[in-house]
């Protein structure tokens, strides 16, 4: 027996929980041909149907884009620390993709490496993650490549699985969702089959294999000629969480914020002396394949990519992981 | 959700009276040698004018950059003004000429974006016009006194949106002169004559090096980077002397590249394609599909192709707002903005070595993805653009946000147009619209 | 919440101008117990903040012995560098730290220590060099060889002297050719080369050797030909950071992240990472 939730039943469910103070956050159709996941105003805007996989990514709930860590005032000589006091309200991510839900568990590698970063510490603790199985795919997508499938329950809560006919299957994983879906599923005999999902590209063992052996190699500069080196890719891409720390606003009483940053710019790695360790492109190129398939795994066992093709599609002129990697000779 | 640092804004309310307390903050920007001057002759003839002047000096009307405007305002000032010598007086003689240009193009931006220009003044006041100061300083206090504090700043709140562009209806279609095209360009390269061949592939742009390689190279509907782009990239530069695939509406790049000496004509092969567009906004509105610079014109041009629906323009839906619902549509576009520079990449325009934005000593633009910082740096791309843009609409279809980047650089385009007869990329000889001046540019709004 | 990005204040208790843009800075804890309860290894850094301008990476050039305060030194290229060339005594600065992994000085007692440097490479080689000789019995001979372009950018010159007048310590100076004045007294010639010309006898050395990439470059096969080893061999090395704690990403060698598992590093371990760097 499986639980089932009628669309208009998940729909002001989201209500009630805006209703009570919480955040909401979900895709919205924020122009005719531009899904987003943004904070809902109301349960009305809440996408769920068809499949259009968000131009952006949960991550901006949890790793914001700019974050400010504390503030100083500067007094004469001496200097003020100030930190946010601000407490942190419950949210629930609702109707996100599987692709999306799983870079979570991934990214708590990084920011719990040693060091306990206690700005994505707090907000994944006070997030609820609902995932909806994606019934569908495009030719971006390549979640299956990477040991994921659309119907995958990593870093969800719970899952919603579209059973065709206007209503939802509910799996719950963890309490949090337990709690939120007590009493407003109804029991099934009917349950959802998820799709298969694309067809694997490729291998991430014998990609991992190559990119290590082949560091020096004529293949980054041919596949990486076209890139402009902006930061759509990383920004985009769930699991990207490289950042920048700058101080922002006027001088007296000022910021320092945590902001995205991105391995592509030709900035990020360069010295106040002049030296640039990745001063071209190809340079720049290869260092985002190699810490996703080779130095994220060696670090943390894990790929550091959930093959949403978020790259791929925002990309302004068609690169992406998946065309690097596809044209990657691995046998 | 995000919690991006913004200022804070107020919530919509009627009209007010202002308080009786509201006392104007007003930044004035003023020249050393002409107004700073006739303002210290205010006070030694004892002329009275309201305190609500904060004077910030500078050389010259002329070292007043735009962004220094935008940021009275977000430091909290309820009203500018920028004064300055008399035409034809500067004592650097042409600087006023220069900022009379810049301010005429500037404020048609600083409308688009829905900014207050009520609360801006640009007035000459010699060093013997202390009267003219007092006069100018009491009035513009008043009327700011009147407006009220200039609350909202970046406000979201009278958000509207603007109809949706026209879409992109068309099937996957090959035109026809694709074969024609991979043949010039297997000879090209066999005879050595380009070394690489920067055109369209089927994933994306592709960089042709081996004549054997020509039929990756495709042209069709789906064809839409500008290529020109890549002759700023100094890895393709170093691949040898190049040829590029253009559309007639990339083109006009290369001849301001050429106008602004980034690019030795002759050095580059053009290939210019008759184009029967590629279903994006702006080739509804396409004046041509023939190329007019290239060195070889591949293809013949077709009839355009009627849009999949009326399109909508734009442009004038967003002027038809008010002042508010436009600032209300910006802030909510740029609310979307992660600083990607996505705009800033894919345009062959955007060529600096070091950005404006990306230079720290000092930091002209805040580099987090604030809503200030997000403004600011929407209307530096913007305004460096202005009178070059050639209107290939890259930097919107780039934006993975879907912000409506060209309608900015539409206002500057329009403006351009109507005040100085200028079309950016139609002339290799004509002067830049920034950076020259002519002593009768349209002067109604300086006092 | 237990922000590990925030830096604790630090007063500036002296300055010192070394060479035209070069910088010694010491500075003490404002907070007294964090000031007690601190402590590093030498080859460790921190992050030193110019309030109002930015964060900036800096080796902390000072003994691990020395208890009220802790040093940087820096050249004035940038930013934030530019902005600590003003600050004056008492002023507030805020330092992260320390990270990194820094020297093994337990691992290299009862060894003789070769240090080799080039111009601001001094500061990383300095608080190892201090903390050698307060713990003299630990080691044996010590040897530097360090230059400098000219003789106006040799960095903690003074010391080299104080140094030099220690127990089995032997210190040779050199500036490269040209860089001399007419009173100079020392060695003409590139690091390498007067580290060759020196024939410096030692059995079994630890070698730091830190400066630009061409320095180490033709210093390794003066080292090879001595027999001294690979991984014996150690260096300190620079990449571009923000966060010093493994997050942002941005000064990895391949899979070796400096702020975490650096700086200090064996040529062994070096050159088995990708050239990205």
């Amino acid at each position: 027996m499986s639980e089932i939730l009628a669309q208009s039943a998940l729909r002001a469910l989201a209500a009630e929980w805006l209703a009570a103070g919480k955040r909401v956050a979900g895709p919205v159709r924020v122009k005719p041909d531009l899904v987003l996941y943004r904070p809902l105003r109301s349960a009305d805007e809440l996408l769920l149907d068809g499949f259009q996989r968000p131009a952006n990514s949960i991550k901006e709930f949890l790793f914001p884009k700019a974050e400010t860590l504390y503030s100083y005032r500067i007094v004469g000589s001496s200097i003020e620390l100030v930190e946010s006091q601000a407490n942190l309200p419950d949210q629930i991510l609702l109707a996100a993709r599987p692709c999306d839900a799983a870079a979570l568990p991934i990214l708590d590698h990084v920011f719990n490496w040693d060091f306990l970063d206690a700005f994505y510490n707090r907000r994944r603790a006070a997030t609820t993650v609902i995932t909806l199985a994606c019934a569908a795919h495009d030719e971006s997508c390549f979640c299956t490549s990477v040991g994921l499938h659309p119907a995958s329950e990593r870093g969800a809560d719970a899952l919603l699985l579209d059973l065709g006919d206007g209503s939802f299957e509910v799996r719950c994983f963890t309490d949090k969702t337990r709690a939120l879906f007590n009493g407003k599923t109804q029991k099934s005999p009917r349950s959802a089959k998820a799709s298969a999902g694309p067809e694997k590209r490729f291998d991430p063992q014998q990609m991992r294999a190559f990119v290590t052996a082949h560091f020096e190699d004529p293949f980054w500069q041919e596949h990486s000629l076209a890139c402009l080196g902006c930061g759509s890719c990383a920004f985009t891409c769930p699991t990207c969480h490289c950042f920048d720390i700058v101080d922002a606003g006027p001088t007296a009483g000022r910021a320092r914020v945590r902001a995205w940053d991105s391995c592509q710019f030709p900035l990020f790695t360069a010295h106040a002396s002049g030296h640039n360790p990745r001063p071209v492109q190809p340079a720049r190129q290869r260092q985002r394949i190699l810490h996703k398939f080779a130095i994220y795994p060696e670090k943390f066992g894990e790929i550091l990519c959930t093959g949403c093709g978020n790259c791929a599609r925002n990309c302004p002129v068609g690169l992406g992981v998946l065309s690097l990697l596809s044209e990657t000779p691995h046998g | 959700m995000s919690e991006s640092p913004r200022p804070p804004h107020a919530s919509p309310q009627p009209a007010p009276s202002p308080p009786p307390a509201f006392e104007p903050k007003i930044l004035a920007y003023v020249c050393n040698w002409c107004t700073y001057l006739g303002a210290d002759l205010a006070g030694t003839t004892r002329l009275e004018y309201p305190p609500n002047v904060r004077i910030v000096r500078l050389p010259c009307t002329g070292r007043i950059d735009f962004n220094l405007i935008v940021k009275a305002f977000e430091i909290g000032a309820d009203a500018v003004l920028v004064s300055g010598c008399h035409p034809g007086d500067c004592h650097y003689s042409a600087g006023n000429y220069h900022a009379r240009r810049r301010w005429i193009l500037f404020r048609e931006l600083l409308d688009a974006l829905g900014f207050d220009l009520r609360r801006i003044h640009f007035t000459w006041i010699s060093a013997a016009e202390a009267r003219k100061w007092q006069q100018v300083v009491q009035e513009i206090t008043e009327q700011t006194r009147k407006l009220g504090p200039y609350a909202d700043l970046y406000a979201a709140a009278n958000f509207k949106p603007l109809p949706a562009p026209a879409g992109n209806g068309q099937g996957f279609k090959t035109f026809a002169a694709e074969g024609e095209l991979r043949e010039h360009c297997r000879k090209l390269l066999a005879e050595g004559a380009v070394k690489v061949v920067i055109g369209y592939g089927a994933g994306g742009p592709v960089m042709v090096t081996k004549p054997e390689e020509a039929d990756r190279l495709v042209w069709n509907n789906r064809c839409y980077p500008n290529l020109t782009t890549y002759l700023k990239r100094k890895e393709v530069n170093a691949l040898g002397k190049p040829a590029v695939v253009v559309k007639p509406c990339d083109e006009k790049s290369l001849v301001v590249l050429e106008n602004e000496a980034q690019i030795a004509r002759q050095d580059i092969h053009v290939i210019g394609m008759a184009c029967e567009g590629v279903g994006q906004p702006k080739c509804v509105h396409c004046a041509t599909r023939t190329p007019r610079f290239a060195d070889v014109a591949l293809g013949q041009p077709a009839g355009p192709e009627p849009p999949a629906s009326p399109s909508p323009n734009r442009f004038a839906a967003l002027l038809a707002m008010s002042p508010a619902e436009r600032m209300a549509f910006w802030a909510a576009e740029f609310d979307r903005c992660v600083k990607c520079y996505a705009c800033r990449q894919v345009c062959p325009l955007c060529y600096c070595e070091r950005c404006i934005v990306d230079r720290n000593r000092p930091i002209e633009i805040d580099p987090a993805p604030s809503v200030k910082g997000n403004f600011a740096w929407q209307i530096a791309r913007a305004f460096h653009l202005a009178g070059r843009c050639i209107g290939c609409g890259e930097c919107s279809r780039a934006c993975p946000a879907g912000i409506d980047l060209a309608l900015l650089n539409i206002s500057l385009h329009v403006a351009a147009q109507k005040y100085f007869g200028f079309e950016a990329g139609m002339d290799p000889k004509a002067e830049p619209v920034i950076g020259s001046y002519a002593l009768q540019d349209k002067e109604d709004f300086i006092r | 919440m237990d922000n590990v990005y925030l830096p604790e204040l630090m007063e500036v208790t002296a300055i010192r101008q070394h060479t035209p843009d070069v910088k010694a800075v010491s500075v003490r804890f404002l907070n007294a117990d964090r000031a007690r309860g601190f402590s590093f290894r030498v080859g460790q850094f921190g992050l030193f903040s110019a309030f109002g301008y930015g964060e900036s990476t800096f080796n902390i050039c000072s003994s691990s012995n020395w208890k009220d305060h802790i040093e940087f030194c820096f050249r004035k290229v940038g930013r934030v560098t530019e902005a600590l060339w003003k600050i004056e005594e008492r002023d507030v600065l805020g330092f992260r730290g320390p990270y990194g992994n820094g020297y093994p000085m337990e691992a290299w007692k009862g060894r003789d220590l070769i240090f080799l440097g080039g111009g601001i490479a001094m500061p990383p080689i300095r608080c190892a060099v201090w903390y050698a000789l307060e713990n003299r019995a630990d080691y044996g001979d010590v040897h530097i060889v360090y230059g400098a372009r000219t003789v106006a950018d040799l960095v903690f010159a003074d010391e080299l002297d104080e140094w030099s007048r220690r127990e089995r310590v032997r210190v040779i100076r050199c500036v490269d050719p040209g860089g001399e004045t007419p009173e100079w007294k020392g060695e003409i010639g590139f690091v390498p080369h007067v580290f060759e010309r020196a024939q410096i006898k030692v059995k079994d050395p630890v070698v730091l050797v830190i400066g630009p990439p061409i320095m180490i470059k033709n210093t390794l096969p003066i080292l090879d030909k001595m027999g001294v080893k690979p991984a014996s061999v150690y260096t300190s090395i620079e990449n571009r950071m923000k966060c010093g704690i493994g997050k942002c990403g941005r000064c990895n060698v391949g899979p070796f992240y400096v702020c975490k598992e650096g700086p200090v590093v064996t040529m062994e371990q070096l050159q088995r990472l990708p050239a990205d760097y």
